[in-house]
């Protein structure tokens, strides 16, 4: 096969926005013609983006998932695209909207209208992490040797990704955004969310809804937000500067923070910086929000730190890009596979870290595979099949023998606990999804169909999409992350 | 044209020039497998003894393979000065010797009667002359030549920097080509071997070596040295090419093993020359190694030496950048030894010298040869005395790609610094701004790749 | 499709993890050890790389360096010479090069994988080298045996021939023959007997292809060693290789040693190539992969 298109979509359902990008991704082979065959995603290229449509609300924080669904079918109409072309891309929904019922609604449509290309998720992390990619925060990081952030800056959350030498470092997540304070054209307090609630406590602001604010006033409440987060950021604050910027925290804090070297802004507050800074409470006003006043007190506040700032590659569009772009990864081209099963979406993920000690003698290995899947009955479903994907890392070249010692532990404890499975999924880092996958089936006989893939570095806790098959080698897949703080050695963009 | 001959008693009559050139070959294993060469050293001599009463003439009015079938025979002698060859044609192979060891004969007399030489009377010649004959002789020719920066010139001793990756691995192949300028090389090329040859792959490898010249502001030039055809399909999707490359061979039927022909060739020329993004005239990178023809039986019979020269006189109708023998590549059955080795860097650089070609040498060998890093070392030295234009560098000498043993890095730094040759001045100026080199020597900078990150 | 996780449960389990947040993160301690010498220095997970450029301009740049490339860079210098340890390294990789070429396959390997030896017409390891003519063609006892013993027009026909490097031969056989065994019985096909060519070049399938006619032959050859591995195995395939096929024709997976391409998995993978060669009748260039 030589190099061919994969097209994939990217959904973003923000608190304020939504927009749809198309992109195409060309698979090339990469390694030589005497080597197993693998291949890489060369390329990466944006066909079509669609406008930036106001999300569609039934109630302040419910999402209309109809109205989503116009949008988006219109979109995929313009862009000439249909479901049969897609194969693969993400929907995120973001922000304040993140929430079980909407992600719940939204998930239902998609899985039903649009048949199998696309998949939900959620979270902040990925969020932050997808923007910082759509931005360019991960290749402007190669480019030097300190770290560099990515404020990804919307209506309800500012999502920070810190990446270093082309790697996610660390994520986190603060009660920062555009909309958290509405206000009218006379400073008169429309909205006040509970998620700053906190900090506004902690400063001793007393804003309610129906009283006003004057422009000097909220343009210094900006700035003591803005410096509250980049304090942070820089390493610069004081421990009570730091309980301060706790109050903004949306989950855990980071933890060791990174030597930053540079600094980016990406979402609609990257985008109002690039506008006229409002001088009035009217000019601020005009979307009913303290947005282009963050934006600009934002923009001023970074002047005060010793960290480069960098314009963004992409603003308002950075999730998008990120999702629709930057989410899919390419398997090994030497798999067990059975393309009738594909895809399989949403697959949550069971860790099984393998060392070579453990098979000299393999007892040790059956105490880790047995405490793994004995362990798994109470996290996962026993009823589903497949129940989980079991991801297998160790860094070790596994020899004949200890595969096949692998593959009895698997197989025997798998139909043990998980007996009434029809699928067992395994996904490998190492390349060996072919010879184990081969080994697994051949003592599963025809009754288990067993899926082995491999070069795909998925971690406890992450979901998995894996597609269809294209050209009966190698599937697309989607590691859906939710948490990258906790990786170790950070992961590869 | 006399083919007989009387040594220590015995009389041999030979019956072709052909067999002459072969039998008064050096011994090469893949003369012997070719089954061409003399039975015993006496019939050596005899041969070389023939060889040295004949004249220029006899040799270019008796083709070894006809131009009206190899196009190879067409170019070389299309290209011949018939003037200067009518000056010279009297002239028996032992007065040619002669009169290029003579101390009057200079650069410029050499430059002018290699017009009217063929590829057939340069590597009789060769066999004539003893090893310490090709250094001498191939010392008194310059040939310099310019892509982005001029090389070639006395007193200069260039490096290609060879920063191969097992798995074309762009940040492998920075790493080693980092730790290349480090030590002052890569004033030759920047040439990549790559393991996929793909138009994009060769893309890709082209514009990060483009990126890391323009960064660093580096005055060289890059190449990346997959087949002629998937260079061509990248240069025309917008890959920023110096240089093209190819592998050449002695015989249009050698060529056709490559995939190639004089028509590929020209078209190549002509694009390189159109969209490549080197300043030029010299445009173009060649590999040769005795051995090649017979490898893909397409030798006829003739000798591997004559073969090899044949190369150089296609190569010349493309006027170059660089050319380099990879000398001891091609394996034991065509080389054996050291002691071959070392014969066919000094053979393959005299001829190309005197072809007017600016000549390399991939001062080499694979671990089924006998020989080892040593011998290296002494050819190294040897060519440094004879002017080559560039040797290769390798990390270490070892190609951890290509699965041979080269030069290294250190090896080229070590030779400037012994022989009291210099980068090309270019190169040096750069090397100077770096602090990497003062007055041609490395400071205690020199090796920290990490310059350049 | 078949359905994976109610949708539900896991937009629950998404929103769950959201809120706890996975515990707190682990920090990995980057240790470091140093002695007069040299800095050892902890890199992520491919092991740990000495430092020998005394006072680098970026010492973590430098680890990244090296960790991109098996290349011998980093390798810092004493004048413009090498450093005695890099170049004695060097040396000893050097040597187990040469030795793998003069080295024999351990005898109890063949034993235990039930491969008998036939010899080439390559006589000795010097004239070998030589003669890469006379490593094509198997002696006349050789063809014999083979008559008597092997099974004749078989489907796949396996051949292991020691090559350029014995090494390669006992370090990978193990791993990537009963590999491609288990690849071979998955897709329901016949092997036929498998023995042992000493001496053997490539083209010495065609000459016992004239003799066995296999549909598919497989040959496992030790490879011209290299500094990296001195221990790498190449895998020939051709279909129904005979006197006269053109190198073109054959398929090759090259360069199989733990350290390249993984020797467990390449013996999965030949059996899918054995398999498409059946499918579509050809090899090498023609296959359509």
């Amino acid at each position: 096969m030589d190099g061919s298109w994969i097209t994939s979509a990217g959904i973003d359902i923000g608190t304020s926005t939504t927009k749809i990008i198309i992109s195409r991704l060309k698979l090339v082979r990469a390694s030589s013609a005497l080597s197993l065959p693998r291949y890489e995603i060369a390329e990466r290229q944006l066909l079509y983006a669609s406008p930036i449509y106001q999300t569609p609300l039934k109630s302040w924080d419910e999402i209309d998932a109809d109205r989503v669904w116009s949008i988006v079918s219109g979109e995929l109409a313009k862009a000439g695209i249909t479901k049969a072309d897609l194969k693969s891309g993400a929907v995120i929904i973001t922000g304040e909207t993140a929430t079980k019922a909407n992600a719940s609604s939204i998930v239902h449509l998609l899985s039903e209208r649009s048949g199998d290309f696309v998949v939900a998720t959620a979270g902040a992390d990925l969020e932050g992490y997808l923007a910082g990619k759509g931005a360019g925060a991960d290749r402007r990081s190669n480019q030097i040797r300190g770290a560099v952030a990515n404020i990804d800056v919307g209506g309800g959350t500012a999502n920070v990704a810190i990446f270093r030498r082309g790697k996610a470092i660390g994520t986190v997540t603060f009660h920062i955004g555009g909309r958290l304070i509405q206000l009218g054209e006379r400073g008169n307090l429309l909205y006040i969310s509970p998620s700053i609630r906190p900090w506004l406590n902690y400063r001793g602001y007393k804003l309610e809804r129906g009283s006003s604010i004057t422009f000097i006033d909220l343009k210094e409440l900006c700035q003591q937000l803005c410096r509250s987060l980049l304090r942070y950021l820089s390493g610069n604050a004081s421990s009570e500067q730091t309980y301060e910027a706790h109050t903004l925290l949306l989950g855990k804090p980071l933890n060791p923070l990174p030597d930053m070297e540079e600094w980016m802004v990406s979402g609609g507050i990257g985008k109002l910086m690039q506008d006229q800074a409002p001088v009035t409470l009217a000019e601020t006003a005009i979307f009913q929000d303290i947005g282009p006043l963050l934006a600009h007190t934002l923009k001023e506040c970074m002047n005060e730190y010793s960290l480069r700032w960098i314009e963004a590659e992409e603003t308002v569009r950075a999730t998008v890009i990120g999702a629709g772009m930057q989410s899919t990864e390419i398997s090994g081209a030497t798999v067990h596979l059975n393309a009738k099963l594909l895809p399989i979406r949403n697959l949550p993920v069971l860790k099984l870290d393998i060392n070579e000690a453990m098979f000299h003698p393999p007892i040790e290995l059956g105490h880790a595979v047995e405490e793994t899947l004995r362990g798994s009955t109470s996290l996962f479903d026993s009823e589903a099949s497949p129940p989980f994907a079991l991801s297998v890392t160790g860094t070790f070249a596994l020899n004949y023998v200890n595969l096949q010692q692998l593959a009895e532990q698997l197989h025997i404890r798998f139909i043990r606990y998980f007996p009434n499975s029809e699928v067992m999924v395994v996904i490998c880092e190492r390349d060996i999804a072919q010879a184990l996958g081969q080994a697994l089936q051949r003592r599963a006989g025809s009754g288990l169909q067993v899926i082995c893939i491999d070069q795909i570095r998925v971690e406890h806790g992450d979901y998995i999409d894996l597609g269809e098959p294209i050209s009966g080698m190698m599937i697309p897949v989607v590691v859906k992350t939710l948490a990258f703080s906790q990786r170790d050695g950070g992961m590869d963009s | 044209m006399n083919l007989t001959t009387t040594v220590l008693g015995k009389t041999y009559q030979l019956k072709s020039l052909k067999e002459v050139l072969a039998k008064a070959n050096e011994e090469k294993s893949g003369d012997q497998l070719a089954g061409i060469t003399a039975e015993d050293a006496k019939e050596r001599m005899a041969a070389k003894l023939i060889l040295s009463d004949l004249t220029l003439g006899d040799i270019r009015n008796h083709p070894l393979l006809p131009p009206d079938i190899d196009e190879v025979s067409r170019v070389i002698e299309d290209a011949v000065n018939d003037k200067i060859y009518n000056e010279i044609r009297g002239w028996s192979v032992a007065e040619l010797r002669e009169y290029l060891l003579r101390q009057e004969t200079g650069n410029n007399e050499i430059r002018r009667i290699s017009r009217g030489l063929t590829s057939e009377m340069v590597a009789a010649v060769t066999k004539l002359m003893s090893n310490l004959d090709l250094v001498q002789a191939a010392a008194k020719i310059e040939v310099q030549s310019h892509c982005n920066i001029t090389i070639g010139q006395r007193g200069v001793l260039s490096g290609r920097a060879q920063p191969n990756h097992p798995t074309d691995n762009i940040q492998g192949m920075k790493a080693s080509l980092f730790e290349a300028l480090s030590y002052g090389i890569g004033d030759a090329v920047i040439g990549i071997n790559p393991v996929i040859d793909s138009a994009d792959s060769v893309k890709n490898i082209l514009l990060a070596t483009k990126e890391v010249m323009e960064k660093w502001s580096i005055p060289t030039q890059n190449c990346v040295l997959a087949h002629i055809k998937t260079q061509m399909k990248a240069i025309r999707q917008g890959a920023p090419a110096d240089m093209v490359f190819q592998s050449l061979a002695g015989t249009e039927d050698g060529n056709k093993a490559f995939g190639i022909d004089v028509a590929l060739l020209d078209e190549a020329d002509e694009l390189i020359r159109r969209e490549g993004t080197g300043t030029g005239p010299n445009l173009w990178y060649f590999e040769t190694g005795q051995g090649s023809e017979l490898s893909a039986e397409a030798h006829h019979g003739i000798d591997q030496v004559t073969l090899e020269a044949r190369c150089y006189g296609l190569a010349r109708k493309y006027k170059p950048f660089i050319v380099n023998t990879v000398v001891g590549f091609i394996g034991p059955e065509y080389l054996y030894d050291s002691k071959q080795v070392i014969r066919a860097g000094l053979e393959d650089h005299f001829m190309g010298k005197i072809q007017q070609i600016p000549m390399g040498v991939d001062v080499c060998y694979t671990n089924h040869m006998k020989a080892d890093q040593n011998d290296m070392d002494n050819l190294a030295v040897l060519l440094a005395a004879a002017g080559v234009n560039y040797i290769i560098g390798a990390p270490m000498a070892d190609d951890c790609m290509l699965n041979y043993q080269s030069t290294s890095y250190h090896d080229i730094a070590t030779l400037r610094e012994t022989m009291r040759l210099r980068p090309a001045p270019e190169f040096e100026g750069w090397l100077n701004r770096m602090g990497i080199m003062e007055n041609g020597r490395l400071t205690p900078l020199a090796g920290d790749p990490t310059v350049f990150m | 499709m078949i359905p994976s996780i109610e949708l539900d449960q896991f937009v629950d389990r998404v929103m769950a993890e959201l809120e706890k947040k996975l515990g707190s993160p682990d920090v990995s301690v980057t240790t470091e050890s140093a002695n007069s010498n040299a800095v050892t220095h902890s890199a992520t997970d491919s092991g740990v790389v000495t430092i020998k450029v005394p006072q680098p301009r970026w010492e973590e740049g430098l680890a990244e360096l090296i960790e991109s490339t098996p290349a011998r860079i980093g390798v810092w210098r004493t004048g413009t010479r090498p450093l005695t340890k890099e170049m004695l390294k060097f040396r000893c990789d050097h040597a187990a090069a040469i030795d793998s070429i003069y080295g024999e396959v351990n005898e109890k390997l063949l034993e235990q994988f039930g491969l008998f030896t036939v010899d080439t017409c390559y006589e000795n390891t010097e004239n070998y080298l030589r003669r890469p003519d006379m490593g094509r063609i198997i002696t006349e006892r050789g063809m014999d045996l083979i008559r008597e013993s092997c099974k004749a027009k078989p489907q796949v026909q396996i051949v292991v021939s020691d090559g350029l490097s014995a090494n390669a031969i006992d370090a990978n056989l193990p791993d990537v023959y009963p590999s491609l065994l288990d690849s071979l019985t998955a897709y329901g096909l016949k092997v036929g007997t498998p023995f042992f060519v000493k001496g053997g070049r490539v083209a010495v399938m065609d000459h016992i292809g004239e003799l066995l006619q296999p549909d598919v032959f497989v040959l496992l050859i030790g490879e011209r060693p290299g500094l990296v591995s001195s221990k790498s195995m190449s895998a020939y395939l051709c279909y129904q290789p005979r006197k006269g096929t053109v190198e073109s024709d054959r398929t090759v997976i090259s360069n199989i040693h733990p350290g390249g391409t993984p020797p467990v998995e390449a013996g999965a993978y030949i059996g899918t190539l054995v398999h498409k060669m059946l499918e579509q009748k050809t090899s090498g260039i023609h296959l359509d992969l």
